[in-house]
């Protein structure tokens, strides 16, 4: 969720307001810059691409639902940026690997829904991604709140990384019966959280007890 | 561990890995026709409405620190398991966001120079004029 004071400053630049827009570059063009750089060592070409970002970033403002944080929202535009320049200049990994309107590259960038999207509404999706959502953060509030970092990094090697429970178990030396035993607890709460909002946790495999 | 575990390209979709990592992925990508072909199998799964926790996970940034216990873990000033949670989360994660973050805060304890400041203005400059033709 944007904080209040990017509230205000997006509200100011709908008005017009130079001296937020100055505000809001200020604010998050170092991060964006970094966010670039990570994957394009060319400065020019960088700034370039924050620069179309913060562009893109006002061209969408009619959409932009201040309930969405903001710096996600600028990351996303970035991350579409970068893939555009490399697409243009033919640098993406994916440009060769099939050609026509169906290529994997085209796929990614669009991001059309697809003839078949109509088997599972848009806004089915965003439930479910809400309840798992306040399920997994509540958890991980918990897990801060008692200073037990184990478990919230065994649950993000697990469905972040997806590694698997020897994998975990091995890279954060405990046993693999500890981590089989966080991820059971886990998967339970979450898939509880899930089915008291009338939504079916079987919609993802990872939730399978 | 598989060569590139599914989820890691589904993270890679989201452009959510670190420089290193994304490296890695691009790589296999260009050497391995079946990991393509797995990537291809995310992208329909994807079209169908299809996701997972972890997409969820990192398009929430449900674990993310904020900038501002960001700022405490540069400055060293974390509780102990705190600091080595973000070193985690920064390091193995590998995340994106965290790591521009961080990287952003690292260039401002540094320099503030004349320099990201003329970029900055060159930024402004080149899109002020948008909100002088909405007015």
């Amino acid at each position: 969720m944007a904080t209040d004071s990017d509230r205000l400053l997006v509200q100011q630049i709908r008005q017009s307001d130079a001296r937020a827009w100055e505000h809001l570059i200020s604010r998050y063009e170092g991060r964006l810059f970094a966010f670039v750089h990570r994957r394009i060592k060319d400065l020019a070409a960088c700034e370039d691409i924050v620069q179309e970002s913060f562009v893109g970033f006002f061209t969408s403002l009619p959409n932009y639902d201040d309930r969405r944080e903001l710096q996600t929202y600028l990351f996303t535009i970035a991350s579409h940026k970068i893939t555009d320049f490399l697409r243009r200049t033919g640098r993406h990994p994916l440009q060769n690997a099939s050609e026509g309107p169906n290529d994997l590259l085209h796929l990614k960038l669009d991001d059309q829904p697809g003839a078949s999207s109509a088997a599972r509404s848009a806004e089915r999706k965003t439930l479910e991604s809400d309840a798992v959502g306040r399920a997994l953060g509540q958890l991980l509030d918990d897990w801060r709140g008692q200073g037990d970092y184990e478990r919230i990094k065994v649950m993000e090697l697990l469905l972040v990384k997806g590694w698997a429970n020897k994998d975990v178990a091995k890279f954060l030396r405990i046993s693999e019966q500890q981590v089989a035993n966080i991820r059971f607890a886990a998967v339970k709460k979450i898939g509880e959280h899930v089915r008291a909002t009338g939504l079916s946790p079987d919609v993802f495999p990872e939730l399978a007890t | 561990m598989s060569l590139i575990p599914r989820e890691t390209l589904a993270a890679y979709l989201d452009d959510a890995l670190g420089d290193l990592e994304t490296a890695q992925v691009e790589q296999a990508l260009r050497q391995n026709e079946t990991l393509r072909k797995q990537l291809h199998g995310l992208l329909q799964e994807r079209d169908r409405g299809e996701h997972s926790v972890g997409a969820i996970w990192r398009r929430q940034r449900l674990s993310c620190p904020s900038r501002e216990q960001l700022g405490s873990f540069l400055l060293g000033v974390l509780e102990s398991e705190a600091q080595d949670y973000i070193e985690f989360h920064l390091r193995t994660i590998g995340c994106a966001f965290c790591q521009a973050n961080l990287a952003d805060l690292q260039a401002q304890n540094q320099e503030a120079t004349p320099h990201v400041r003329e970029r900055r203005k060159r930024v402004f400059d080149s899109s002020a004029g948008l909100l002088k033709a909405k007015k």
